[in-house]
């Protein structure tokens, strides 16, 4: 049960895929337990991955219920092992910020529309989440495949005015 | 970057414009590498047919504004492209966090006089600071549209709805679209 310190790129083990967990044992459950307690230590944190806190573990939190973006819209705490999307629809960008590459924020485009399955203690899960839940989600599973938001930015601020042809 | 370091190092404000060709990026850096210049902060584009870059650089090693305004005359010496050098003091580099919400704000209409002053002014009053801006003209020269987008930083305390409320009376006037939302990042 501790707040443990998020680990910052250019860490390696923040582009390592974690391994997947065999079975939730007292290990896990405290693992589950320090992500919890390092999300709600970060300010305006919806997240932790285990690779985060230093972890190759295929775990991640989320808890979107205390946030602006997403307090009307969320399954409450959610404890995920070996999380997977198992279906994906929809697109919409949000500007997206990462406790693990502190200072730099950018425009990512993610599927508005989830359905992802999970082990967690309470057993198996499968839920559909939306909006700012699937947007948190997805950026957590992210870190448990070795990817940041920084390999997903779907466009420069500008890009709008990017594509005309000048004659 | 180690802080101490940071704030013990010489900064230069750096602007280049000029035709637009392949290798402008590249010559530039090219320059400031062997320099020993970092590119702390840029942003570059098209605008027109020209490209412009604005870079923040900083160096170690001290040297004058000359040695670099000789080095860029040098490798620009084909013609086509201007620069512009400044030093920059220590409290010109000090990045002030954003407090407040972040706001985009989209502006088009038919073209006319007046647009960017009359909405960046209505900001300015506010305290709302802008930190993002392109505006471009498209349209067909019969029928030209003016389009303005920014991204501005909120005082604490103000909302989006207050910005959206402020554009009501200037939508009327200038008859252009003005719409604001919110891209307040998340953390994740």
């Amino acid at each position: 049960m501790s707040v443990r310190p998020i680990v910052l790129y250019p860490d390696p083990i923040l582009k390592t895929p974690a391994a997947a967990v065999e079975r939730i044992d007292a290990a896990v459950t405290e693992l589950l337990t320090d992500l919890v307690d390092t999300m709600l230590a970060g300010p305006g944190s919806v997240g932790v991955a285990a690779p985060q806190i230093g972890v190759g573990l295929k775990v991640c939190v989320v808890d979107v219920s205390k946030s602006r973006n997403g307090k009307d819209n969320n399954h409450g705490r959610l404890l995920m092992v070996n999380p997977e999307i198992v279906a994906r629809s929809g697109a919409a960008t949000m500007r997206e910020g990462c406790m693990s590459v502190p200072d730099y924020t950018g425009d990512v485009e993610r599927a508005t529309d989830i359905t992802v399955r999970f082990e967690s203690p309470e057993g198996r899960q499968e839920i559909s989440a939306s909006g700012f839940e699937a947007v948190a989600i997805q950026h957590e599973i992210d870190h448990l495949d070795g990817y940041l938001f920084l390999d997903r930015i779907s466009s420069l601020k500008t890009g709008l005015f990017r594509r005309k042809n000048y004659k | 970057m180690n802080a101490v370091l940071k704030e013990n190092l010489s900064h230069f404000a750096v602007t280049i414009i000029g035709k637009d060709r392949p290798g402008i990026v590249a010559d530039t850096a090219e320059v400031l590498y062997r320099l020993g210049c970092n590119v702390e902060d840029s942003s570059s584009t098209m605008l027109g047919g020209e490209y412009a870059m604005i870079l923040i650089v900083s160096h170690v090693k001290p040297f004058s504004k000359k040695t670099l305004e000789a080095e860029f005359a040098t490798k620009f010496s084909g013609g086509g492209l201007s620069f512009f050098i400044r030093n920059l003091k220590v409290d010109e580099v000090q990045y002030q966090e954003p407090m407040g919400e972040l706001c985009l704000v989209s502006v088009y209409g038919s073209d006319k006089p007046g647009i960017v002053y009359r909405v960046t002014r209505e900001l300015a009053d506010r305290q709302v600071n802008i930190t993002d801006l392109n505006t471009k003209l498209i349209g067909s020269p019969a029928e030209p549209v003016y389009v303005l987008i920014l991204e501005a930083a909120l005082p604490e305390g103000m909302s989006v709805e207050e910005v959206t409320q402020l554009f009501a009376g200037l939508k009327q006037e200038l008859k252009v679209e003005i719409s604001v939302r919110l891209i307040t990042p998340v953390a994740l």
